[in-house]
């Protein structure tokens, strides 16, 4: 004991000290990282003998801070993970007691009939799912694991709240560390560990891919706007409701859907997803959200209600197509949605970051006692997680995005007349589908031959994925990106006039309910080019529309600004970014990189 | 080249501005009931403390010095967080109630204590004031008590050839002092923000808070007895000040009405007619 303790006193004094190692390093407060350590707890247990060092950094201030979901997850996936969770006070806002799948037109909502949802979109039936506020989770998580590291004498946790990853430390072809400082010094700078998993949702772990060449298929990025609401006392009890839907206000083509979940102490959450591989180049995320609750449905929920909390999240969406070549490599692990197992179908991704936690750390543990970390020995990961029951919907569902990508016009010309003909008919006639197919058709299809054979192939591609024997080849979103982008189609997503004022919030009114905070002065977005900028910004010029970075950042935080010499230059207010990276992800000339802030700067997602 | 500085900073825990503290009867905060936070203006003292280091030869270290009851604690694992290298408190019942000449001298005797044992100090750093007294007077009562150069409502400082350089914070503008080493030096808020806890610090804290030898060697808790302070000098035996009475000023804010959710145009038409408004209000009046 003496010496350990002398040790410390070395540690703890100004001198040249000993690089900071750890034998984890684990790289995000996700729940994918989290779920790794509570799970190396357990399986420190059954090796007394062993010791275990777990270092977990989280670019936000407290856990959960910067954590954004929506989140209705399958019960099944805590039960494996975390099987005391109810009595270890899980925070659970209410459990699904209907699910419904609705279809929006601008002015009407049809609710597929459940013998309809159950037999065609088995993915959105929701019965019985916990509802949860992600972040509250996370931080449920965190807390609960330093009281479980601590029961076990073998294993030590160390929670790092305010230290982002900033970059990563590749030696010899392997991850060796990374780098959580800035003084210059690597000594103080750096943290090294024998594994490092990155648990990051793309901030680093895309380094990573790219180092390595483990990219197949490129990952397509969606990006999530949420809101979340107190509701008035007289309105009827939503808890435990959960609403996904289709159609309005994204009716310009872009894949996108909304949701609306019923929390506990009557909130809500109302949430719009939209590709990001969309060919309209101002797909403006947050406005779009504001367009959502302009619908009849949700504006009749939010009288008389208060806004409580915005933020933003990326997805990835490409699914097992976009799964990196291998999830490894000499040192390092990607789970969650680093790795891509995000299944878009059913908007889950959460139960495969936890099972992906939960296998790392069975990989993890297994090298450790091995004292072998090359990507072969690690190689048990890639092949237990792809074995895993709760990757089957994940594969099932492969051809999803396929699906839309192959048939473009199903979204941008044949569903809006769809949305239409329910709005004429209104009132759905007995065997659901007849009436918008009706009203389908007095609306008039340009195409109804097409239409069919479209409709046809993408219910094949998403229900018999085994007779679909096709190759799949993504291009990255920003590559899909169309300057000469139909007016037309913009417009549709514009919407309702009549609205209640105090339900519709402005970006920068926004930004406020994102809670951002940052005492330094920011310089996390990296603009590669000025140069680069200026062109860009005479080409949308040109045809008259907003440059992709300023009309899709979920905050206030791209602008154009005039320069001394009177002409259009790219400006950041970078003190108002939520670091969601959409405009990384959708810049065409891939000018942007977002990176994680120093000193837990950044939004507040509490509460979503 | 200067010495190797051994350097104290006090620090106390305040309700934290941001929680809603409860009132007791007699008008006093409930501070049990108040969440709690480090006196923001003693940030600024940390920073001015680990500047102060490193400005001194490479064996110079920093001791952070708190009273206050047991749970003050975490701001001395704060304070190892920003690499402070080691803490003492003093927490004993009897100080309940002390005023600022009852807390001087239980510092001060704390001071002492920890003095004999790690060296006497080259500098002592004090935040200008707690926002739970606001009185200033802490640090200067220490100052006179333990005979130190004094230097108030500074905000910068360098050392050269073992002075200390330092500039204050004056009505209208800033005045500059040179000062002997050893100086108690009050820091004003207009000195650097404190910078983000070290990776370091925070593992260190982590280890500190699990090792019970290890935490004994680096937060040493102590009482009256162990400084030798007099009883009949601390608390409110030891404190003259009289509180005759506290009373509520009535309700503060609730007017602030929230303009947002518009276009711009809308908005700064809302806010203008609402001035003209309070104008002509006013002007009734
Ligand atoms: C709007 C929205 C709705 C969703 N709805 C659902 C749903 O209903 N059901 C469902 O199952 N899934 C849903 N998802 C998906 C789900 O939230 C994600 O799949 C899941 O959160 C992924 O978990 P993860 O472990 O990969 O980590 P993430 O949730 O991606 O968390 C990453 C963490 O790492 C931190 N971090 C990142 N980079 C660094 C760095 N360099 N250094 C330190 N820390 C870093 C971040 O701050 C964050 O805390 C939704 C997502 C969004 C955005
Ligand atoms: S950052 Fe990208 S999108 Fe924005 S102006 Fe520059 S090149 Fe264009
Ligand atoms: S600037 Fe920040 S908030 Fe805006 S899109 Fe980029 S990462 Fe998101």
């Amino acid at each position: 004991m003496a010496t350990k303790t002398q040790d410390k006193i070395e540690q703890n004094t100004n001198k040249k000290q000993e690089p900071i190692t750890y034998d984890l390093v684990l790289v995000g407060g996700s729940p994918s990282n989290l779920t790794m350590a509570h799970r190396l707890c357990e399986l420190a247990k059954t090796k007394p003998e062993m010791h275990i060092s777990v270092a977990i950094l989280e670019k936000a201030e407290e856990f959960g801070a910067h954590i954004v979901s929506g989140a209705v997850v399958n019960k099944t996936i805590f039960d494996k993970a975390y099987p005391n969770h109810i009595a270890d006070g899980m925070p659970i806002e209410s459990i699904c007691k209907e699910s419904h799948f609705s279809i929006l037109s601008e002015n009407a909502k049809w609710d597929v009939p459940s013998v309809i949802t159950r037999a065609a979109l088995p993915d959105f039936v929701k019965d019985g799912y916990y509802v949860l506020t992600l972040s509250a989770v996370v931080e449920w998580m965190a807390e609960t694991l330093v009281t479980k590291a601590n029961e076990i004498p073998n294993i030590t946790v160390d929670m790092f709240p305010g230290f982002a990853a900033h970059e990563a430390i590749i030696e010899n072809d392997k991850v060796v560390g990374v780098r959580v400082g800035k003084t210059g010094d690597p000594i103080e700078d750096n943290v090294y560990a024998s594994i490092i998993a990155f648990g990051d949702k793309g901030f680093l772990s895309k380094d990573i891919i790219k180092h390595f060449n483990l990219e197949g298929n490129p990952q397509l990025w969606s990006v999530g706007v949420k809101e979340t609401w107190k509701l008035a006392e007289d309105t009827p009890c939503m808890k435990g409701k959960v609403y996904h839907s289709l159609g309005y206000p994204t009716l310009d083509g872009t894949l996108g859907g909304g949701f609306v979940y019923g929390l506990d102490h009557k909130r809500l959450t109302i949430g719009l997803v939209i590709s990001l591989d969309s060919k309209n180049p101002n797909i403006h995320p947050q406005k779009q959200l504001q367009e959502y609750k302009k619908h009849p449905w949700l504006q009749k929920l939010l009288k008389g209600a208060e806004l409580l909390n915005y933020g933003a999240a990326v997805l990835p969406e490409g699914g097992l197509a976009s799964l990196p070549k291998q999830f490894q490599t000499n040192g390092s692990l990607l789970l969650g949605d680093a790795l891509g197992l995000l299944d878009m179908k059913s908007l889950a991704g959460v139960d495969k970051a936890l099972e992906s936690g939960y296998l790392a750390a069975q990989t993890a543990f297994d090298a450790l006692q091995a004292r072998d970390f090359s990507a072969e020995t690690l190689s048990t990961y890639q092949e237990n997680l792809m074995h895993s029951p709760f990757m089957d919907k994940f594969k099932a569902n492969k051809y999803f995005r396929k699906a839309f990508l192959d048939n473009p016009e199903l979204l941008s010309e044949f569903s809006p007349k769809f949305l239409k003909g329910i709005e004429l008919t209104q009132i759905p006639l007995i065997g659901g589908l007849v009436g918008p197919l009706v009203g389908a058709l007095i609306v008039g299809l340009s195409n109804p031959i097409k239409a069919i054979m479209q409709t046809i192939d993408v219910g094949i591609k998403m229900n018999s994925p085994g007779d679909v024997k096709q190759e799949i080849v993504y291009k990255a979103g920003y590559k899909a990106i169309n300057p000469n982008f139909s007016k037309e189609l913009i417009k549709r997503n514009q919407g309702r006039q009549e609205f209640n004022k105090s339900t519709i919030y402005s970006r920068e009114d926004a930004v406020f309910y994102a809670q951002t905070k940052y005492i330094e002065h920011p310089e996390h977005i990296d603009e590669f080019s000025s140069d680069t900028c200026l062109k860009c910004i005479n080409k949308y010029d040109a045809v008259k529309l907003d440059v992709p970075c300023v009309s899709d950042c979920t905050a206030e935080v791209h602008r154009l600004d005039i320069s001394s010499e009177g002409i259009k230059v790219h400006g950041m207010s970078l003190e108002n970014c939520i670091q969601c990276r959409t405009c990384e992800l959708i810049c065409p000339e891939q000018n942007l990189r977002v990176n994680p802030a120093y000193a837990g700067a950044g939004p507040d997602f509490r509460g979503l | 080249m200067n010495k190797d500085l051994n350097i104290y900073v006090l620090i106390k825990q305040v309700p934290d501005t941001r929680s809603k503290a409860g009132v007791n009867a007699d008008g006093t905060i409930d501070r049990a009931k108040a969440g709690k936070m480090l006196n923001p203006f003693d940030a600024f003292a940390m920073q001015a403390a680990i500047d102060a280091k490193a400005m001194g030869g490479p064996n110079s270290k920093i001791t952070a010095v708190t009273m206050g009851p047991p749970p003050a604690i975490a701001i001395l694992y704060q304070a190892l967080e920003h690499g402070i290298d080691k803490a003492c408190i003093l927490s004993d019942r009897k100080l309940a109630a002390s005023d600022t000449l009852a807390t001087a001298y239980a510092l001060s005797m704390t001071l002492e204590y920890v003095q004999a044992k790690d060296g006497p100090a080259d500098l002592v750093f004090c935040g200008l004031q707690t926002t739970d007294g606001d009185t200033a007077q802490v640090g200067p009562e220490i100052c006179e008590r333990m005979d130190l150069t004094q230097i108030t409502y500074c905000e910068g400082f360098e050392i050269r050839d073992n002075l200390v350089h330092a500039r204050k914070v004056i009505e209208g503008g800033a005045m500059e002092v040179e000062a002997d080493l050893p100086a108690l030096i009050t820091i004003a808020n207009s000195y650097n923000r404190l910078e983000h806890k070290t990776f370091r610090g925070a593992k260190f804290v982590q280890e500190v808070k699990r090792n019970e030898a290890i935490q004994k060697q680096f937060v040493e808790i102590i009482d009256l007895a162990d400084c030798k302070a007099e009883d009949s000098r601390c608390g409110l035996p030891g404190s003259p000040t009289i509180v005759s009475a506290t009373w509520k000023i009535g309700t503060v804010g609730g007017s602030c009405k929230m303009h947002q959710g518009k276009s711009v145009e809308e908005l700064v038409g809302e806010v203008v007619n609402i001035n003209q408004e309070t104008i002509k209000e006013f002007a009734k009046a």
